[in-house]
């Protein structure tokens, strides 16, 4: 930079017009932006990659996780630049604090709260916070874990947002908060039983619901659609897109040193 | 020694409400009797063509159809749906249609003998 700084007031000393002034500088811009380019792109995908994003939010993984060891179990980037903090579920409250709180975070704003059902893992649900900071233009993802007996502290004393999310949830899947203000169904009607979004519950469910003209009322009873059992393949059967076939890892580690 | 090992492989867990069965059980009751106070009024408010004695049977049933569940996990979660379900009751949100779905009053026993099941079309 200074070269070029000396290289200008060189121009302007000699009092050369102006026009030689402007042209110098708009080669050494062009020379500097090209230097800092990315490698050459070998797989043009519509979502672009920033080198730079991508080493920030690593970074910024790795300190998160330096400063919270106990409960921060991994870290990782998935789909290029999404962040994802995965954590025990004893630390939602300490994670989410520091994360709303600290000065380099400030996610003070809760976007949605998700939840996730595998029924092969000894933990078989997945709570997902998404949080959003507007002061860093920056969002993360916070991911923990439970079953169907184990209760979550519920997050609302942090963020207000969370009291409909953890209904929702709740209702959807049966996931227990504990210290939840108003803990009651959100979607289901009343007197519904079981939870929607479990992997074992029925597509169909396991009741109709219609109006009787008899009873003049709304009648439930119960509804068996016998199907035969089909195994969906979901793979298709040819390659839409050869040239891309070894697909991209979409997660991938950050690394972080834990003393262990 | 064998008490040790078993010991060790019990796995420790978080408590939902209670902490021992002693709990749990004192819970259930209280669940109970509030359900049980409750009924000659929800008669009366959601218009039921049943009686209190009915009612009174019914939720009998309804807590004795848990009576093998020892799980003091399981049988906090289920007080807690109860009580969601009560607290639902009390303040209206249900309608006759909900309450009377209790007694399935519309459900049709499945065909068990032959000509009923081929009388009904299924097999």
């Amino acid at each position: 930079m200074a070269s070029i700084l000396r290289q200008i007031t060189k121009t302007l000393r000699t009092s050369s017009n102006r026009n030689v002034v402007a042209c110098n500088f708009a080669r050494f811009q062009s020379t500097e932006t090209s230097s800092a380019q990315a490698p050459v792109e070998t797989r043009p995908t519509v979502r672009k990659s920033d080198p730079m994003q991508r080493t920030q939010l690593k970074d910024f993984g790795k300190y998160v996780a330096d400063c919270l060891p106990k409960f921060i179990q991994k870290v990782q980037l998935t789909a290029g630049n999404e962040l994802e903090l995965l954590i025990a579920p004893e630390g939602v409250l300490p994670v989410l604090q520091f994360l709303k709180d600290h000065h380099n975070c400030q996610f003070e704003n809760l976007a949605d709260i998700a939840g996730m059902d595998v029924p092969s893992r000894p933990n078989r649900f997945e709570v997902i916070y998404n949080i959003l900071s507007l002061r860093f233009n920056s969002r993360i993802r916070v991911k923990t874990y439970t079953d169907e007996l184990t209760p979550i502290e519920s997050c609302n004393n942090i963020y207000k947002a969370a009291n409909w999310y953890e209904r929702e949830i709740w209702d959807m899947y049966g996931v227990f908060f504990a210290n939840h203000p108003d803990l009651r169904r959100i979607l289901t009607d009343y007197g519904f039983e079981g939870h929607p979004f479990r992997k074992d519950f029925p597509l169909s469910g396991y009741v109709e619901v219609r109006y009787d003209d008899e009873k003049k009322r709304v009648v439930v009873e119960p509804l068996e659609l016998a199907q035969e059992f089909r195994k969906f393949e979901l793979a298709a059967p040819w390659e839409q897109f050869p040239k891309f076939r070894p697909a991209l890892a979409s997660v991938e580690e950050v690394k972080t040193d834990k003393k262990e | 020694m064998a008490q040790q090992t078993v010991r060790q492989t019990i796995k420790q867990v978080k408590p939902i409400l209670s902490l021992d069965k002693e709990e749990a059980r004192k819970r259930v009751v209280s669940l109970y009797k509030a359900w049980f106070r409750q009924l000659p009024y929800i008669v009366k408010q959601y218009d039921m063509p049943k009686s209190v004695e009915q009612l009174r049977d019914r939720l009998r049933e309804e807590f004795n159809k848990h009576q093998d569940i020892k799980d003091v996990r399981i049988v906090d979660m289920l007080v807690i749906k109860g009580q969601m379900e009560l607290m639902e009751t009390v303040n209206m949100w249900k309608q006759k249609g909900h309450m009377m779905a209790y007694f399935k009053d519309t459900w049709e026993p499945k065909p068990k003998d032959f000509l009923s099941k081929f009388l009904s079309g299924k097999d």
